[in-house]
């Protein structure tokens, strides 16, 4: 049987979502002027992006604008995988030329994931800058790549996993450690 | 429920389950924005070899296919029945082998003989696409179709979709009609009673000999190409006596409600089975339907790419 360990409750995650969002904000404060966009990467990115969005604008009154991407396009392991990825929507409403943008997800792993992103942004333009923030950086990278924000560094027990939950999109708030062998959460 | 795609295939629609097929209508709407884009490319096939083998002649599945394939990343190669060894005496299936022995990931196929694909898929490694097999099937037109449907009344369940023409030997009509069936459509085939079975009433599908009949409460009409050929056969007196009395046109297109769209899944013979100003004129959906096929040819091709055994 999988077992499935909560780690946060929905306040120290919010909490943790609070710091990013803090470490956001002290970045692009010392700069000319306050501008940046989010990009959330689907699935859990997207949630985690909106509530980003929610507190910077509450603290400082700029309201970054939002986007939605998925990867599965520009993953390197299609066919390699034990199931395909579902695709979900993509929607970049503005012109990310030049533009400074935050991509979101909600667990740094290998870095897979994120190698893709960058590789499908590129499709769509040349932003000025790219930041990644993450709620949970879980070491295991295999790229190199890195979160230049991480609500909270968690490396979990061999043979499991980080999962982080949205009321958004799983109903509820929290963090947990999962089987590995759980083939359609987490990571 | 999410489902999973894991089929090396996609023969025909039959084979397919309603989650499936909506599967691939959602996987297309992704795929139809890349096109959209000033950079109408993605690297999800990049590596990968596609084989269009063509035995029958085709032009625009052909192209929709190859530059679906170009829009992926994939190395592509074309093959025709005159530039194959099938000219030389070789069998189907060795063809295929020799395909299959050049590491070809992926095979999209056209054969005048229903069934071809099936019996090649089953015996080769590499995934096979069906683009037309005899008067059989044509998932990926019948996908299209219902991609185009979808998007324009934002639901298939519960619409009536009528096809006219030539069903008997029309492999879009009958994958249009398991596709429409499978996701809830109320389908009605129209056409001369020697190109309209009766038998197709067995499968739940209306049959009527009388295009008026077709045209009353139809949300969509999908009128099929007549092939001259036909005529020659005697399935039918004169193209002029099939463009009177199944031909859709301004005089008898009053029939028709004011939203109901028009498609044809191309080459239009215009003012035969369909007038032309109708063909042109806004409840028409057919240049979408073409830039619709890119969409649902690109998202099936990653999908079954996605389920090869390395």
């Amino acid at each position: 049987m999988s077992s499935k360990r909560r780690l946060c409750n929905s306040r120290k995650m919010d909490d943790a979502i609070e710091g990013v969002a803090d470490a956001i904000i002290a970045e692009f404060s010392r700069k000319k002027e306050m501008d940046f966009a989010f990009i959330g990467i689907q699935q859990r990115g997207v949630p985690f992006a909106r509530r980003l969005i929610e507190k910077i604008t509450r603290k400082t009154g700029f309201k970054p604008q939002f986007a939605m991407l998925d990867t599965s396009m520009y993953r390197d392991d299609i066919g390699m995988r034990a199931t395909l990825p579902v695709i979900r929507e993509t929607d970049i409403p503005f012109d990310m030329n030049d533009q400074a943008v935050i991509l979101t997800d909600d667990v740094l792993s290998s870095g897979r994931t994120i190698r893709a992103a960058l590789d499908a942004i590129t499709c769509y333009g040349r932003p000025s800058l790219i930041r990644l923030a993450v709620v949970v950086d879980r070491g295991n990278r295999e790229f190199p790549i890195r979160a230049d924000y991480a609500g909270m560094k968690i490396i979990p027990e061999e043979g499991k996993k980080i999962l982080v939950e949205f009321k958004e999109t799983d109903g509820s708030d929290g963090i947990y450690e999962i089987d590995w062998s759980n083939p359609t959460k987490g990571e | 429920m999410e489902v999973n795609w894991t089929r090396k295939d996609l023969l025909s629609l039959y084979d397919l389950d309603p989650e499936e097929i909506v599967l691939i209508l959602d996987t297309a709407e992704e795929f139809k924005k890349v096109s959209e884009r000033n950079l109408k490319k993605v690297p999800a096939l990049r590596g990968k070899t596609v084989v269009n083998f063509f035995v029958e002649p085709s032009t625009r599945t052909r192209v929709s296919f190859e530059l679906a394939e170009q829009r992926l990343s994939a190395d592509i190669i074309n093959m025709t029945a005159s530039s194959s060894s099938l000219q030389k005496g070789e069998t189907l299936l060795d063809t295929a082998r020799n395909i299959e022995a050049l590491q070809a990931d992926l095979i999209v196929m056209r054969h005048s003989c229903a069934g071809a694909q099936n019996f090649i898929a089953k015996n080769i490694s590499s995934g096979v696409i069906n683009a037309g097999d005899g008067a059989h099937g044509h998932p990926t037109q019948a996908l299209l179709d219902l991609f185009t449907i979808r998007q324009k009344k934002g639901r298939i369940a519960g619409l009536n979709v009528s096809i006219v023409g030539d069903i008997l030997h029309s492999r879009v009509a009958r994958s249009d009609i398991w596709g429409l069936i499978k996701l809830g459509a109320n389908v009605t085939i129209a056409g001369p009673s020697t190109l309209v079975p009766r038998d197709f009433e067995q499968i739940g599908v209306r049959v009527c000999h009388n295009l008026k009949d077709a045209m009353e409460g139809a949300d969509v009409i999908n009128l099929l190409r007549i092939q001259h050929e036909r005529q020659r056969a005697g399935f039918f007196p004169s193209t002029n006596e099939y463009a009177r009395f199944f031909g859709l046109n301004k005089e008898n297109a009053k029939y028709l409600n004011p939203d109901a769209m028009i498609m044809h899944p191309g080459p239009i013979n215009r003012d035969v089975e369909l007038d032309s100003a109708l063909a042109d004129g806004p409840q028409s959906v057919i240049l979408e339907q073409v830039t619709n096929g890119l969409a649902v040819r690109m998202a099936v091709l990653f999908l079954v790419s996605g389920c090869l055994k390395k």
